[in-house]
Parts: structure tokens; C-alpha cells; sequence
């Protein structure tokens, strides 16, 4: 049996002032916790902020996720998934 | 051939603007956000940073005082605390998280192409003009709740060397430092390119005030070009009104430079005098080193619009920093990066107003802007 790919959820916060990108993240993770956590869902951060390469990692890591961090043209992409 | 002093201290200013404009993209070290981050999420990560800097800077203001390669103690511009100014102190802090940065965050972040940040930036301008036209009320008030018979900083009032003193302050917040660095409290993993941790922008900081007080004869500060700014642009629209203000015709700043010998003498004023200087020079290299910056990373983008309610956030905030950096008076740069480490008295107040202030900013930002 194979197991279905994750679907993408998509944030675009590229241009948003400084603390948003972090909160949107905060928001997002909680409000799809359990589908994360299922390998359900994964959440791309789209964002401008250099600050929140390392405070969604962090964070999503204190809360017990896996994260990348990928330098696209300009802006940074941001992936959060569960352990699955 | 020889440089004449107007063009060598041209010359330091941007340099020394580029270099910290350059660090501070790089590390994106941003004030108002270690402010922030304390209510918003709890955490003390970034205001560790905060401290190493004062720890840093204070140890070298010191060490240079002691060499008498600082004649200039405490340096010029920089005045007594005053009940007023600590209402200053609040209002920056609301300000400054409203904006999305502070005076100089707002810099890089405008030469790395943000939009929010320039609304911010015409904000600043904005508010910093605005303030001369109750500068005679607000002078009057500040006059009235000065504090500590006038005295600037800790060592003046109890009329003592200002070294015990300083050891007194470096060796617990060391203590402290050395204790966050050894269970790694100071760094994180960074994923952006060509970061800079946090720390090593503060030392670089640290260093860049240094060289700021012992060239142009004060550490960084830039709030009065912005009022400066607005002047000039006032005149041009209302000349009669702006020769009537009579904020514009005060002066501020009044001594020699150390290292040219040049005679400083300037105010807020529309007038290209010793604060256009002193201050254009440092604001342009700012914006031009986080330009530079995130060109070379490929970073530089102008293109990403943020949501309405932001660009107002940004507008509100850049008023109220620019109200308040007049108010304080000065801003947060020249309050912890220059006031902090000669132990001013002002500076300590100005961040117990700041702190309060940035509590208050954050409620707002997540109850009204970020939603």
C-alpha cells in the first residue's frame, strides 16, 4: 500500500512587515496541528524576512516539526512538516 | 592635496553608515524587534544581543575615555533626564513596533527594498517635523521635570570617575553574558544567506560606535536630520511659517570636532550646517549598505505588496517614532548605543519608557494590524 503524497498548504508573506511572517506561522501551525502531525498536510511560508528563516525553524522545531529553509529568487521558502 | 574636513567627515560618516547598514541586513538586527519579541512571544532571545552590545560598547567607551581619546565626555547632544522625556520613551516603543523597525531597522530595510519601510521612513520625516510646532510646550515641560540636577550621566551626579562605576555595571551584565554564551543562549542555526549571527553584529556594532565617538566626536545618531529633512522640504511649500518656528531656529549641537578641529554648530533647522554633516552622511550609508547588502545576496526586491492595514501600521508608527525621538528627546540608537554605555541618565530612562511602550505596541499590532 502506498501512502498519499501530503497536500500544500501555501502562505505568501513576502513584503509583509517584520513580526508577521512569525505570527502567520504561529497561527497556521496550531490551527493544522493534528494534520501535520498525521502527515496529512504540509505549510510553506513564503517570505522576504531574513529574521524568520530561524525563528520558524525554532519555533516549529520547539513544538516538535520538521523544517526546511530554501533560498529561492529573492525570497525564502519555508516548509513545515510532521515527523511521518 | 588635502581633504578639506567637511569632505573627511562626508567621507567617515558613510563609511561608518554602509558598514552598520551592511551588518545590520546581514544579521538583521533589529531593535525594535527585541523589544517586540519580549511581549509578543515571551521571548528574551534577541535582548541578550542587546547586552552583550552595552557590555561591549562599554568597555571600549571606557578604555578609550582612559587613553584621552575622548575629549568629548559625555559626548555633545546628549542631555539630562527629565519625567517627560520617559512619556518620550513610551511613545517610541508603541512607535517603533508599529513601524515594523526602528530608526535605523527602518534604514536597512528601506535600502533592501521594502515598501513598508519606506512609509515608515516618510513617517519618521513627518512626525520629527511635526514635533517643532509644540517644541516650546514640550521644552517647558521637560525643563520642569528635569532630574538629577541636570547632571547626564550616573558619574557626574555623584561627581565620581566614571570607571568604578562602569566595573560595577560590566562585571555582573559579563557574568551574564558569559553565562548565556556557554549554554549557547546568543546563537541559533541560521538558514538566510550570508547571515550574520546576532552577536557578531553587535560586537561589529560596538565597534562602529567606537569609531563614530572618536572620529566625528559622538557615538551614531540620526533623529535630528529627520527633522532637518522636514524643514527643508517645508520651506520650500511655507518659508514664512518654517523662519517662525522657533524649533527650527534652535541649535543643538555646539563644539569642535576632535579629529579635523572643525568647529560644529547646526540644529534642526533647513540650514546644510553641522548636523546635515554630520547626520545625511550616516542616514544615506545606512540605506546604502543594506542596498548593497541584499543586491549582492539578490535579495533586493520592491516588488511584494503588504496588506493595507500594514502600510497604516507603518505610517502611524514612523509619526509616532519621529514625534518621539524630538520628544525624548533622541531616539533608541542614541539612547542604547551611545547613551546606555556612558550610564546616562537619560538612556536609563529612556528604556524604562521604551519598554512599557513596546508592550503597548504589540497589543495594538496584534489586535489591529497582523490578523
Amino acid at each position: 500500500m502506498t501512502s498519499a503524497e501530503p497536500a500544500t498548504i501555501e502562505f505568501d508573506i513576502r513584503g509583509q512587515i517584520c513580526p508577521s511572517t512569525l505570527l502567520t506561522a504561529l497561527r497556521e501551525i496550531n490551527r493544522h496541528a493534528t494534520a501535520l502531525r498525521r502527515g496529512e498536510i504540509t505549510l510553506l511560508f513564503l517570505t522576504t524576512n531574513r529574521d524568520s528563516t530561524h525563528t520558524i525553524p525554532e519555533s516549529a522545531g520547539n513544538m516538535g516539526f520538521r523544517v526546511e529553509v530554501i533560498s529561492l529568487d529573492g525570497y525564502y521558502a519555508i516548509r513545515v512538516f510532521g515527523n511521518e | 592635496m588635502s581633504v578639506s574636513p567637511a569632505v573627511m567627515l562626508t567621507a567617515i560618516g558613510l563609511i561608518l553608515g554602509l558598514i552598520a547598514g551592511f551588518v545590520m541586513h546581514r544579521a538583521d538586527f533589529c531593535i525594535a524587534g527585541m523589544f517586540r519579541d519580549l511581549f509578543l512571544f515571551r521571548s528574551f532571545a534577541k535582548l541578550r544581543v542587546m547586552v552583550l552590545y552595552v557590555v561591549a560598547a562599554m568597555a571600549l567607551f571606557e578604555a578609550s575615555r582612559l587613553l584621552g581619546l575622548l575629549p568629548l565626555y559625555p559626548f555633545p547632544m546628549l542631555g539630562p533626564a527629565t519625567f517627560a522625556g520617559i512619556l518620550g520613551g513610551v511613545l517610541f516603543g508603541i512607535g517603533m513596533v508599529l513601524a515594523g523597525g526602528c530608526v535605523v531597522g527602518t534604514l536597512y530595510r528601506l535600502g533592501a527594498g521594502s515598501r513598508v519601510s519606506f512609509i515608515a521612513f516618510a513617517g519618521l520625516i513627518i512626525g520629527s517635523t511635526l514635533y517643532a510646532e509644540f517644541h516650546p510646550f514640550w521644552k517647558s515641560l521637560l525643563t520642569a521635570t528635569t532630574m538629577f540636577s541636570g547632571s547626564i550621566t550616573i558619574p557626574q551626579y555623584f561627581n565620581l570617575s566614571p570607571t568604578p562605576l562602569v566595573l560595577i555595571s560590566i562585571i555582573p551584565l559579563g557574568w551574564l553574558v558569559a553565562l548565556w554564551w556557554r549554554r549557547g543562549q546568543l546563537s541559533s542555526r541560521l538558514y538566510a544567506k550570508g547571515a550574520l549571527h546576532l552577536w557578531q553584529a553587535a560586537l561589529l556594532l560596538a565597534v562602529i560606535s567606537l569609531a563614530s565617538y572618536l572620529l566625528i566626536g559622538m557615538p551614531l545618531g540620526i533623529t535630528t536630520a529627520y527633522s532637518k529633512i522636514g524643514a527643508m522640504g517645508e520651506q520650500i511649500l511655507f518659508p514664512e511659517h518654517v523662519a517662525n518656528v522657533s524649533y527650527f531656529a534652535t541649535q543643538s549641537i555646539s563644539c569642535r570636532n576632535p579629529l579635523t578641529g572643525m568647529m560644529f554648530k547646526g540644529g534642526p533647522g533647513p540650514a546644510m550646517d553641522s548636523i546635515a554633516l554630520i547626520q545625511f552622511p550616516l542616514i544615506a550609508g545606512i540605506v546604502l549598505g543594506g542596498a548593497v547588502s541584499a543586491l549582492s545576496l539578490g535579495e533586493f526586491t520592491v516588488r511584494h505588496p503588504a496588506p493595507w492595514r500594514q502600510y497604516i501600521s507603518a505610517a502611524v508608527g514612523g509619526v509616532l517614532m519621529g514625534l518621539a525621538s524630538r520628544m525624548a528627546p533622541a531616539c533608541n540608537v542614541w539612547h542604547l548605543m551611545g547613551g546606555l554605555p556612558v550610564l546616562a541618565f537619560a538612556s536609563i530612562f529612556f528604556v524604562a519608557g521604551i519598554l512599557p511602550g513596546a508592550w503597548l505596541g504589540a497589543c495594538m499590532l496584534t489586535r489591529w494590524v497582523v490578523r
